[in-house]
């Protein structure tokens, strides 16, 4: 039997493993649940800010049999508030949001401070993953980023930020310039710490928002320019966008990451069709997750194997009520056919 | 002088290819000629933002375009306001937008208005992170003919569930029509928590509310 880290090694290297893995990535990929939470008696707001709580919560989604990985942190924030976003922790319920950014313009890129990895959440995050990769083994270890446009969104108003992507072209590229260089450095330490992978998502920037001419310009060139700069040490990378690939599927392919993830919007089908030398991850319905039962979502999660998928997550991550047992039916399904099928070759 | 024809195609035009300085300029010139505005602006203004998302629908514009323009138009609206009398203010219904609680991403609700202000609607904007409450007590205390919501997140999709619950407790829900939108929103879901319905785009919710609206 391979350990989870074996197997999602194999799969991000392009060789066949016994069976697709099951991951959820943490981030913006939510894997925390309130059930979850009661099992181990951790509690968010308080796992965001805490490095033990925040590892221990962690640990749990594997633990439970909900994925075979670890991931942290539990939200999108960690970025826009070092550089300074005024940052409301949520509840138990709900996740860190921004609600005060700190520049009006791009063009204000000199007022935000650099990420300080030895302060704050960055700290707490770092420290986290540095537990996990003490007392733990053979799971893998996500670090998670927020990608580039919607960091650069979570800093300034996005109405503003968008429309001077046309407007104040030459500056927005300083800005992004600047945004990529914290999330640059925020990446490498968190692979020092001892993440195994680092996951990229970047719900502000899709081809539905900015369409193919600023998603290759910016979107684009910024993920690269942050996957380029990991430590090559790593055992891969994910990047994770939003919304329907149709428009921008040739832009997206030029994204270097080890693999891609889509949302439930997106036909794993289709995006096998145009996408055949990729490494996918997806996407059973976070709606089923939610509000369906355990089988219907083993259907799903066959369906996405059927279709192509290599790496079997929920589309959007999870919503905070789904229940538990439709959580693991993911993993449970995947067992299951991989039994059935060792049973037929015997 | 020139032909208000003429006049209103260059309103429009500004608007079609942002020129959102170039279109206050436009305005000043149509009122110098002692054109009626509100024609200017449904005429020009309105018919220019008309076209950008008839682009934005066929995948040519995208949202950076969208912004640019309704910002050109809302600048030559805001020039025209000062040459109308408040009475001339025409509307064909009244809608409350927001983001529920706990989310802060409002472009794809901010488009749903600006949309819905060029179909001819009075849209309240309460807003993103909206409590629930704040719903509740906008439709209770205001003339509301449809109420939005939106959330990006799937752990705060709930919250449009939260909003219809009580809502009902109130003894409100019958005096406003219900529709959500945004990124991890179904047909489904909206079926599900009990909204009058779901659209997945800004132009499809224009024309969403009107059939809505005509019915109610």
């Amino acid at each position: 039997m391979l350990t989870p880290k074996e197997r999602l090694k194999m799969i991000l290297e392009g060789r066949q493993a016994d069976r697709p893995a099951c991951i959820c990535p943490g981030g913006m990929m939510n894997m925390v649940t309130s059930e979850l939470m009661d099992r181990v008696k951790v509690y968010m707001p308080e796992a965001h800010t805490d490095a033990r709580q925040m590892a221990k919560l962690a640990k749990a989604v594997y633990e439970e049999g909900c994925f075979e990985n670890y991931g942290v942190p539990f939200c999108m924030t960690v970025e826009a508030e070092e550089m300074g976003a005024k940052v409301d922790m949520g509840t138990n319920v709900y996740e860190p949001h921004v609600t005060g950014y700190v520049i009006d313009s791009v063009s204000e890129v000199s007022k935000l401070k650099p990420v300080d990895l030895a302060a704050g959440r960055a700290k707490v995050v770092l420290d986290a993953i540095r537990i996990l990769k003490k007392e733990t083994a053979d799971v893998p270890i996500v670090g998670n980023l927020t990608g580039p446009i919607s960091t650069a969104g979570s800093v300034m108003e996005p109405v503003t930020f968008y429309k001077e992507l046309r407007k104040k072209n030459q500056e927005a590229h300083r800005y992004m310039e600047f945004i990529t260089e914290q999330l640059i450095a925020f990446g490498r330490a968190q692979i020092e710490a001892g993440a195994d992978l680092i996951a990229v998502s970047d719900p502000s920037g899709t081809g539905e928002i900015l369409g193919p001419k600023y998603f290759k310009e910016f979107a684009v060139t910024y993920i690269n320019r942050l996957l380029d700069a990991l430590q090559e040490e790593k055992m891969g990378t994910i990047v994770h966008i939003c919304g329907q690939m149709s428009p921008v599927y040739k832009e997206v392919n030029e994204v270097k990451s080890s693999a891609l993830s889509f949302d439930s919007i997106v036909p794993m089908k289709e995006a096998r069709e145009h996408l055949k030398d990729r490494v996918l991850m997806g996407n059973v319905s976070t709606y089923a997750l939610e509000f369906g039962d355990p089988e219907r979502v083993k259907m799903l999660t066959r369906s996405c194997v059927k279709s192509g998928s290599d790496i079997i997550s929920p589309a959007c991550g999870l919503g905070m009520k789904s229940p538990l047992g439709n959580v693991q039916a993911i993993l449970a399904g995947l067992t299951e056919e991989e039994e059935c099928r060792r049973g037929q070759d015997q | 002088m020139k032909s208000k024809e003429e006049l209103l195609k260059k309103l429009s035009d500004c608007v079609f290819e942002m020129e959102d300085e170039e279109v206050v300029d436009v305005v000043r010139e149509y009122i110098e000629c002692v054109y009626d505005p509100q024609e200017g602006m449904l005429g020009g203004l309105v018919d220019g933002m008309k076209r950008a998302s008839e682009l934005y629908e066929e995948g040519e514009y995208f949202v950076p375009e969208l912004i640019v323009c309704s910002d050109a138009m809302y600048a030559g609206i805001e020039e025209f306001q000062k040459y109308l009398p408040e009475s001339e203010h025409t509307s064909i219904g009244r809608v409350a937008i927001g983001v529920v609680e706990g989310d802060t991403h409002d472009i794809g609700k901010n488009l749903v208005r600006i949309m819905l202000e060029t179909g001819g609607f009075d849209v309240y904007d309460l807003g993103r992170d909206v409590p629930v409450e704040r719903f509740v007590d906008y439709v209770r205390e205001n003339d509301v003919d449809i109420l939005c919501m939106s959330s990006l997140m799937t752990t705060t999709m709930p919250g449009m569930g939260a909003v219809i619950e009580r809502l009902k407790e109130e003894g409100l829900r019958d005096k406003v029509k219900i529709m959500v939108g945004g990124a991890p929103v179904s047909p489904a879901f909206a079926e599900r928590i009990g909204a009058d319905g779901y659209t997945k785009s800004a132009i499809e919710a224009v024309a969403f509310a009107k059939k809505i609206i005509v019915a109610a």
